[in-house]
């Protein structure tokens, strides 16, 4: 309303310069949340994989046309990118310059030959330092990232030391970040948090009638993902229930429960004891579609 | 003067309304002169009222000195628009639940626009925003039980005849159920309730699965 307007009473102005406040303190007082700081810590440190995926690939394919034997003989990435930005083109190489980075003899010796006999082409000047800037990008984002991770972990240990405990940090974190925060993953249910990161196939699952997902995020967990097969589902389940359970206390209560993984641990065992075997092949199991009803009779009749 | 125009763009309706806040945007649309007033343009991809109105709703329905209850207001893109639809002399109540777009909400339009009152709350407790008996309610939530809100909403402050404009995201209701299905569901339900739908209006090719119902009470 205009300027100091009333209406019955009421000046418009005064509430509103009141309600902006109080809507400005409700933000503020939500920006501050250490669970949503540590969403955007997890987010940021999958965001640098990416990254340190996609630039480590590039420098190593272009460096490849000039030394393809290096990148062949070494399987990380960002070993590699370091070698290319410290030391550069192939003549470089030297076995005072590969000593004190960990490499064993042999591999230094096959080094220097593959430099040798290289089938490389040559390359330019403005190639090999183009090619460096990209490799070095490469070594610092692997920092950035390391750093990242690091700072998850201690601080989901200090938000969610539970969930910490039982799913680990990284992972408590992604859940915690598809939730949308500690108190919406407290209050969500271990069947959701068991498929959390799975929506895609839930919602075929759902629409099609195709087998739903037995876990999302859940599946990044080392005891799910290195079981067998058919155990992963209890598994998944297992850990989401107890996840869950996590969550709760973590946000209404706060203090550390030992007893979560360790009941964890021992429902684990029991199932890779009792499903040892994989089961006997029966009929595929159906999951039927969801049909709708007829659609309601309106006892309106009017037309818009 | 009517502060919202039609004008017609290679067979094509484009909307603009007056600009409240001369010189000044919200969310970087275009500015334009007519008859040395200032108008904004109001692009129906962006906002689900600038559709419905190209759809065929009538669009007199938000007048100069309104008074709008805006349930899901968002960072404001269609509030601004509202805002300019009301006037100095009207009122919009803006409602947001998320920090996080309220923010802009409440920096691009609150604090810029004196006839908004902005409040950060959750639209199933109206007690925490009940100004004043308002002539329209205008509700864009996704939450399954998007329509009951509304309805609260409007039995504690919508005034008698007042309008409800309700903006039905039927994949927020249930994603499997068909959308016609959906819509024809909240629409009885707002009839259970007394109202008088007036019509029923699908959104595409602005919005998918989206309709907006025009009620009245």
């Amino acid at each position: 309303m205009a300027e100091g307007a009333r209406e019955g009473g009421i000046d418009f102005e005064a509430l509103r310069q009141k309600s902006i406040a109080a809507a400005e303190a409700a933000i503020r007082e939500a920006s501050s949340r250490p669970d949503l700081h540590l969403v955007q810590a997890i987010q940021a440190l999958d965001d640098t994989d990416k990254y340190l995926n996609i630039t480590a690939t590039r420098a190593s394919e272009w460096y490849g046309l000039h030394f393809p034997e290096l990148p062949q003989m070494l399987q990380d990435n960002v070993v590699l990118c370091k070698l290319i930005s410290e030391v550069g083109a192939r003549e470089a190489y030297t076995p005072e310059n590969l000593a004190g980075r960990g490499f064993t003899d042999k591999k230094v010796e096959a080094i220097i030959t593959a430099r040798d006999r290289s089938k490389g082409g040559t390359i330019s000047d403005g190639d090999i330092g183009r090619v460096k800037a990209l490799a070095s990008l490469a070594v610092q984002l692997s920092t950035l990232r390391g750093g990242l991770n690091d700072y998850v972990e201690s601080q989901m240990k200090r938000i969610s030391p539970n969930v910490s405990e039982v799913a680990g940090g990284t992972i408590g974190a992604r859940l915690m970040a598809k939730a949308g925060g500690l108190d919406r993953l407290s209050s969500m249910p271990a069947s959701t948090i068991q498929i959390l990161g799975a929506e895609k196939a839930l919602f075929r699952s759902l629409r099609t009638g195709a087998r739903p997902p037995k876990h999302g995020i859940l599946f990044q967990h080392q005891a799910v993902h290195t079981a067998p097969k058919w155990q992963r589902g209890k598994i998944a389940r297992t850990l989401a229930n107890k996840i869950a359970i996590a969550a709760r206390v973590d946000y209404y209560r706060g203090s550390e429960d030992a007893s979560i993984k360790a009941g964890l641990d021992k429902r684990l065992e029991s199932i890779k004891e009792r499903y040892k075997e994989p089961p006997a092949r029966g009929p595929e199991p159906r999951f039927p579609r969801r049909r709708d009803e007829r659609p309601p009779r309106r006892n309106n009749p009017r037309r818009r | 003067m009517n502060s919202l125009l039609k004008e017609d763009r290679k067979g094509r309706t484009a909307l603009l309304t007056k600009n409240l806040t001369p010189g000044k945007r919200v969310y970087n649309e275009d500015l334009i002169l007519r008859d040395s007033v200032e108008y904004r343009t109001w692009d129906p991809f962006r906002s689900k009222l600038a559709a419905a109105i190209l759809k065929g709703l009538p669009d007199d329905l938000v007048r100069e000195g309104n008074k709008v209850l805006y349930l899901g207001v968002s960072t404001g893109t269609t509030a601004s628009h509202v805002s300019d639809l009301v006037g100095s002399t009207g009122l919009v109540v803006g409602v947001e639940f998320a920090p996080r777009v309220a923010r802009e909400f409440v920096e691009h339009v609150a604090r810029q626009r004196k006839n908004v009152i902005p409040f950060v709350a959750d639209a199933r407790d109206p007690s925490k925003y009940s100004v004043t008996t308002m002539d329209v309610v205008y509700c864009d939530i996704a939450q399954p039980d998007q329509t009951e809100i509304a309805l609260t909403n409007c039995q504690k402050l919508l005034k008698k005849g007042g309008t409800l404009l309700l903006v039905v995201k039927a994949r927020s209701i249930d994603v499997l159920k068909d959308p016609k299905h959906v819509f024809a569901e909240e629409r009885l339900k707002l009839e259970k309730a007394g109202f008088n739908v007036r019509s029923v209006i699908e959104l595409s090719p602005f919005e998918k699965d989206h309709a907006l119902i025009f009620a009245t009470s």
